[in-house]
């Protein structure tokens, strides 16, 4: 029973993702459903390594660069599929991980999230003066042919639609193994006492390398979606600080740790961005800031644990009958 | 299970009813375009301005306003029986995601027939592919990357020069100088800043010195965060150039100048590429230090003296906006005329009607405010009468010395050195 109801919640969320196109018809309207699921993609998978691991990363636009720019030259110079693309990113992205992570999970706490904070600036500079990457004029996939082998779709936003869900379901998979298994447990050791997860024989640096990974892994595949989707990559659309900061921001907003916390960070963030853009943006007064600004202060003043945390607060408050010991942490 | 699809139910018409709040009925009688510029950011203030340029071409074509029959946008809408333009603007922050999904707002919701934008180059670049996907013409006018009309877009008009062009037009500016005054100025030398600006620069110069037989007796790059430049212009002084073509930001530019005149170094002739020449920091911080230089330019205002029309029109912006018009607004401006120009002669907002008549476009010199030889679009929606303007440092002011044609002030050549001032 307990499983069930525990269920409940993804199916419900799974049924209306996959219902929705057949309402919401609409390509302006669908494409601002697209943002939420690209935004709640890109948490999902910094949650494994910030989340789970406690590895605050502020440099993960690096991994969806890398995502974006490798599919891109692939299909540019050996007109690869952006399928094979895709994961010729992630792959690249995890070596790139395993390389920047191995000198950083030596820093702690601040001094990590500062270190890629570093990393992700270095490499944005690196790319704007790269002749060979077209520096910072950028570069445009391909915008024919179209259709489902080359992912590029014409008006239609259904197929973009469906495969960031994909992509989605797939990062969301991954945490759920994640969250399970003995790595999972190893991830929150690591998180919640490090010494002591030493003490008990828990390789450190092997098992946050396995999460910087799957995590840098996961954001190079939203990166690919982005060059195909927009068409046109350049260091300030993909290599941006600004990306990093987003994703980490919908990841803490939505509540750190938990499998659904980044969706429901990303639902709240994007219709924040976008509608307080359409309505007050065109203005030029900058009010869409303000409205912004204000509302990442409340959560982080009132909900530290994120939309997830205030949740659980008022089951725990409001539901009889289930202590606090069955509430995942 | 009937727990579950009541939910499922509910979910899916909550959503559907949160995202489809807004959309609104429309007169008929309106012809809706979308503008998309960076309203809100780090640009925002140069957005405003480009807002308020369109938005006064909109109202001459409207007739709200007054203007002189001789001008593009005084034309109106006869053909569509006096219809009025209603632009919706929607802002990018300077993001080309955001640009692209307020193009596509603007095209499918509020249903707009043409769309302009968008000032920065990559966002001009997904806000325009996003037009072309819909079959909506886009309208350029302020974006100056070349690769822009490289994809050759069915859709895609942009009317003012890019970059490639400014550079040749040096080329052409001395070869038409040493003819106006029986010089030779063959002689140059490269002085860039060393990102992807300076490379490109340096790149495209060469490659036309060596067309035009112009020899290159040094070529210089420089950190642009430099601190100090004395060795480079040494460098320079011993080459002993006649041209200096130089490509520099605001603190470069000033630390360039110092140094010259530290050195006692001066060229016959200075060239800068705008950027830092031409901020108004510039004059600000070197005073009389500044005079002489000689910069390309998109627009100066001096251009007023010359044409009334420009008079007439700055005006009417300084009394609307409380601005004068600058480079980047006067080409906002123009694109919204020649866009308005060329749904009213299509006679129709189909926008299909309107990109044949952007096609088809022909206008004269004589009816725009930019120092261009007119507007036609080549093939790959690229004005080929656009053209930079030079612009010489003279008693503080920036002055058109060129094309000599809509030049206000004669060169002065060569630059007088530093002791002889």
């Amino acid at each position: 029973m307990t499983d069930l109801r525990k269920a409940a919640g993804p199916a419900l969320f799974f049924a209306v993702a996959l219902a929705l196109p057949l309402v919401v018809t609409d390509p302006a309207r669908l494409n601002f459903l697209i943002l939420i699921l690209m935004g709640a993609q890109l948490g999902v998978a910094w949650n494994v390594l910030g989340g789970y691991a406690g590895q605050v990363s502020l440099g993960h636009t690096v991994f969806y660069g890398i995502g974006a720019y490798a599919s891109t030259m692939l299909s540019l110079k050996l007109g690869l599929s952006p399928w094979l693309g895709m994961l010729a990113g992630g792959v690249v992205a995890v070596a790139f991980a395993l390389a920047m992570g191995w000198p950083c999970f030596r820093l702690k706490g601040h001094y990590f999230a500062m270190a890629t904070i570093a990393v992700a600036e270095i490499v944005q500079v690196l790319v704007t003066g790269s002749d060979w990457l077209e520096g910072a004029v950028g570069l445009y996939p391909p915008m024919s042919p179209t259709g489902f082998g080359a992912m590029v779709f014409g008006t239609s936003k259904v197929p973009y639609y469906y495969l960031i869900l994909g992509l989605l379901t797939l990062s969301l998979a991954a945490g759920w193994a994640i969250e399970r298994s003995f790595i999972g447990y190893y991830f929150r050791a690591i998180k919640d006492e490090p010494e002591a997860a030493r003490a008990l024989g828990v390789n450190l640096t092997r098992y946050k390398l396995v999460a910087i990974a799957v995590s840098a892994f996961l954001t190079a595949l939203g990166g690919t979606f982005y060059a195909q989707k927009e068409l046109f990559i350049d260091p300030g659309s993909v290599l941006s600080t600004s990306i990093s900061i987003k994703i980490a921001l919908i990841t803490i907003l939505g509540g750190v740790g938990s499998l659904f916390g980044p969706v429901v960070g990303a639902v709240i963030l994007v219709a924040v961005e976008e509608y307080s853009r359409v309505i007050f943006g065109s203005t030029g007064a900058g009010t869409d800031m303000i409205v912004y600004a204000v509302l990442i202060i409340l959560v982080a003043v009132y909900s530290p644990t994120g939309v997830m945390g205030l949740a659980r607060d008022l089951k725990r408050r409001f539901v009889p009958g289930r202590t606090a010991a069955e509430v995942r942490p | 299970m009937g727990m579950w699809l009541k939910g499922l139910t509910a979910g899916v018409a909550l959503t559907a009813l949160v995202v489809g709040a807004g959309g609104a009925a429309r007169a008929q009688e309106e012809i809706r375009i979308g503008v998309v510029y960076p309203l809100t950011g780090a640009a925002a203030s140069t957005g405003v301005e480009l807002k308020a340029a369109a938005e006064l071409a909109a109202a001459i074509t409207n007739k709200e306003i007054p203007a002189p029959d001789k001008l593009l946008a005084a034309v109106g809408m006869p053909n569509l029986k006096g219809a009025k333009i209603k632009l919706i603007f929607g802002d990018h922050q300077g993001n080309p995601q955001v640009g692209a999904t307020e193009t596509e707002r603007l095209i499918t919701q509020e249903k707009v027939v043409a769309v302009m934008g968008a000032y920065f180059s990559n966002v001009t670049a997904t806000a325009s592919q996003a037009a072309e996907r819909y079959g909506i013409p886009f309208m350029n006018a302020d974006s100056s990357s070349v690769t822009l009309t490289q994809r050759n877009f069915k859709w895609f008009f942009r009317t003012t020069p890019h970059d490639d062009l400014f550079v040749t037009n040096f080329f052409t500016f001395l070869q038409d100088f040493e003819k106006k005054k029986n010089v030779r100025l063959r002689d140059i030398a490269l002085f860039n800043e060393n990102t992807l600006w300076g490379n490109e620069t340096t790149r495209l110069e060469l490659k036309l010195a060596d067309q035009q037989e112009f020899k290159v007796v040094e070529k210089l790059h420089y950190p642009a965060k430099t601190a100090q430049m004395t060795s480079e212009v040494q460098r320079l002084k011993a080459a002993n150039p006649a041209v200096i073509m130089q490509s520099s930001y605001l603190g470069d530019a000033i630390l360039s100048m110092k140094t010259y005149k530290e050195l006692g170094f001066m060229p016959q002739m200075l060239l800068a590429n705008d950027a830092g020449f031409n901020d108004s920091e510039f004059l600000k911080t070197l005073g009389k230090d500044g005079e002489f230089v000689i910069s390309r330019e998109v627009w100066a205002l001096d251009q007023a003296d010359r044409n009334p029309l420009i008079k007439a029109v700055n005006a009417l912006m300084l009394e609307r906006a409380k601005v004068n018009f600058n480079g980047n607004s006067a080409r906002a401006f123009t694109g919204m005329a020649v866009l308005a120009d060329a749904i009213n002669r299509a006679g129709s907002t189909s926008p299909e009607d309107i990109r044949k008549a952007l096609a088809a476009t022909d206008i004269g010199s004589d009816r725009i405010i930019m120092p261009w030889k007119g507007i036609r679009f080549d093939q790959s929606g690229q004005n080929e009468l656009g053209q930079g303007i030079i612009v010489q440092v003279q008693g503080g002011q920036y002055v058109t010395v060129w094309p000599f044609d809509v030049a206000t002030k004669d060169i002065v050549f060569p630059i007088p050195a530093w002791n002889a001032r």
